[in-house]
C-alpha cells in the first residue's frame, strides 16, 4: 500500500512540522507518495526539506518515492527554475509534467537548490552566491556591502556544518521574498539541509555524558547554537553559528536548526517562535534556517 | 626588515583557483602551512599579511590562519605578524575568532595615506591605551607611560609587559618599541 505523505499548501519552516509527521517512525515502512498536487507556495526550507526526506530515504534503501508534482504551471515552472526538479529527478519518480529549467527562464533566486557534498562544494556555493548576493541584497533589502559579507560568511559555516558533520551530503536554496505573515518586509533567506545523522549523535560521545538524562535532540541543540560545543577537540571548533550571532543580532535576524525530533531558534522581536521546541515528529539530519530582514526604516 | 605577503596570492596558488574567498577551515589550513613556510626561509622581523586581495573570510578560515598562525608563533626571536588590507567584515571575523582564543594582533589601516596600527582582539583597556600611546608616542619606559597616562609605574609596567609577551611591542632592555610596519 502506498503512503501518501501531503505536502502543504505553503511549505516553510512552520508547515514543516505537518509534512514531518507525515512520514510517522523513520524510515517508513512501504511505498511513499509525496503529493505536491496542491502546492502555491514552497520556501528554501521547504523545497530542500523535500530532497531531504527523498535522500534519506535513498540512503535507508527504501522504495524510490513518488512525487506528484503542482498543479499549478506558475508553482512547476518556479520550482524548476531554482533547480528543484532537477535533483528531485534524482530521488524520486516524478508523476506529471515539469517544465525544463532552460524553458522556464533563469532563476531569481540568490542561490538555486545546490548539493553540498564536500568542501569543494562550499566553496562553489560562496563565489557563486557572492556574484549576485551583493547586487541582490543591496537592491531589495538595503543591505550594505558588509552586511553581504557577512551573509555568504554564514552561508559557508552553515554549509561546512553539513560536510563536517553530517556524514552524508546536503542541500542549500537562499532567496529573497516578501514576508507577509509576521514581518511584512523583504527577507533573505538562507536554508541548508542534511540528511545526515544530527546533533545529537554528532556530539553524543563527547557530550552526552556531561548532561546526564537530558540529553537529547533538544539538549544537544542546545550545547552547539548557545554553548557552541563541538565534537572536534580543537578549541577553535564549535565557533561558526556563535560567530554568526553577533551577525544576527545586528540585523535583527533569525536562526534557527532543527534535528531530529527538535528545533532551536534565537528568536529576534519581529518574531513569535518558540526558542526550543522538544517532541516534534521525527525528521532525519539537520535543517538550518538563517532569515535576515530588511532594515525597517533606513538602510543599514 | 619588513616581508610583506600576500594571502590573496598564496590562496590562488593554494587552492588553484580563481576565487578570492578565504573559506573552510582545509583552504585555510593549506594557506597557513604556505605562510608559515615563507616565515620560516625568512629573517624578517615584521611579517606583513596583506588581505587586500581577498573578498571574503569566513570564521573557520580566520581561526586557522590568523588564530593558528599566532598560537604557533612560539619564537620570541620570530617575526611579528601584522594584518593589513582587511575590510571591515573581515576584521570583524578576525576579531571575533581571536577573542575567542584571548588572542590579538596588530591590524594596519591606511588613513589619509599614513599607517595606523590598531589592535584587534582581545586586549584590556590598559593594554589597549598603553598601545595606543607606545604607537603615538614611540620609545618609551614604563616610567614615562606611567607620568603620561597618571598610572602608577607598577601599572605602566603591567601594560607594556602584556603587549610584549603577546608580541605586539619590542623591547630593548628597558625601553619599549613600537612594531616596524613601514
Amino acid at each position: 500500500m502506498t503512503k501518501v505523505i501531503e505536502i502543504p499548501a505553503h511549505l516553510d519552516d512552520r508547515s514543516f512540522e505537518q509534512f514531518a509527521a507525515g512520514f510517522g517512525a523513520w524510515p517508513p515502512e512501504g511505498k511513499l507518495l509525496f503529493d505536491a498536487r496542491g502546492a502555491q507556495w514552497a520556501s528554501p526550507y521547504g523545497l530542500i526539506g523535500m530532497l531531504t526526506a527523498g535522500q534519506a530515504l535513498a540512503e535507508a534503501r527504501r522504495d524510490r518515492p513518488l512525487f506528484a508534482v503542482p498543479a499549478s504551471a506558475e508553482v512547476k515552472s518556479y520550482w524548476s527554475r531554482i533547480g528543484f526538479f532537477r535533483h528531485a529527478a534524482d530521488l524520486f519518480e516524478l508523476h506529471g509534467k515539469v517544465p525544463k529549467a532552460t524553458a522556464s527562464g533563469p532563476s531569481d533566486a540568490l542561490l538555486d537548490v545546490t548539493p553540498v557534498r564536500a568542501m569543494e562544494d562550499v566553496h562553489e556555493v560562496v563565489n557563486r552566491i557572492s556574484e549576485t548576493a551583493a547586487r541582490i541584497l543591496r537592491a531589495e533589502l538595503g543591505l550594505e556591502r558588509t552586511a553581504t559579507g557577512r551573509f555568504s560568511m554564514a552561508l559557508s559555516e552553515a554549509c561546512q556544518n553539513i560536510v563536517e558533520h553530517a556524514g552524508t551530503g546536503g542541500w542549500v536554496a537562499a532567496q529573497t521574498y516578501t514576508f507577509r505573515r509576521r514581518l511584512g518586509r523583504r527577507v533573505a533567506v538562507i536554508a541548508v539541509s542534511d540528511a545526515g545523522i544530527g546533533f545529537r549523535r554528532s556530539l553524543e560521545s563527547t557530550h552526552a555524558k556531561r548532561f546526564g538524562e537530558r540529553w537529547g535532540d533538544g539538549a544537544a541543540l542546545e550545547a552547539a547554537l548557545i554553548q557552541n560545543v563541538s565534537r572536534f577537540r580543537d578549541p577553535g571548533r564549535g565557533q561558526g553559528f556563535r560567530q554568526i550571532k553577533p551577525f544576527l543580532d545586528k540585523w535583527e535576524g533569525k536562526i534557527s536548526i532543527r534535528s531530529g525530533t527538535a528545533r532551536l531558534a534565537i528568536v529576534p522581536a519581529w518574531d513569535e517562535d518558540a526558542p526550543l521546541s522538544e517532541h516534534l515528529p521525527f525528521f532525519p539530519g539537520a535543517q538550518v534556517q538563517i532569515t535576515i530582514p530588511a532594515p525597517d526604516a533606513e538602510p543599514r | 626588515m619588513i616581508e610583506t605577503i600576500r594571502i590573496g596570492m598564496l590562496l590562488r596558488e593554494t587552492a588553484a583557483t580563481p576565487y578570492r574567498n578565504l573559506i573552510t577551515r582545509p583552504t585555510g589550513a593549506a594557506v597557513r602551512d604556505r605562510i608559515e613556510a615563507a616565515l620560516a626561509e625568512s629573517d624578517c622581523l615584521t611579517a606583513l599579511l596583506d588581505f587586500s586581495d581577498i573578498e571574503l573570510i569566513d570564521y573557520s578560515c580566520a581561526d586557522e590562519v590568523v588564530a593558528k598562525l599566532l598560537l604557533a608563533a612560539t619564537d620570541p626571536g620570530g617575526p611579528v605578524v601584522v594584518l593589513q588590507g582587511l575590510r571591515e567584515d573581515q576584521h570583524e571575523a578576525i576579531e571575533q575568532v581571536l577573542i575567542h582564543h584571548g588572542l590579538a594582533v596588530i591590524a594596519v589601516s591606511c588613513a589619509d595615506g599614513a599607517s595606523m596600527p590598531q589592535l584587534i582582539g582581545w586586549a584590556t583597556s590598559d593594554v589597549r591605551e598603553a598601545f595606543g600611546c607606545l604607537c603615538e608616542r614611540g620609545a618609551l619606559r614604563s616610567l614615562h607611560l606611567s607620568r603620561m597616562l597618571g598610572w602608577s609605574e607598577s601599572r605602566a609596567q603591567d601594560a607594556l609587559r602584556a603587549l610584549l609577551e603577546r608580541r605586539l611591542v619590542r623591547s630593548d632592555g628597558e625601553i619599549f618599541l613600537p612594531i616596524t610596519i613601514a
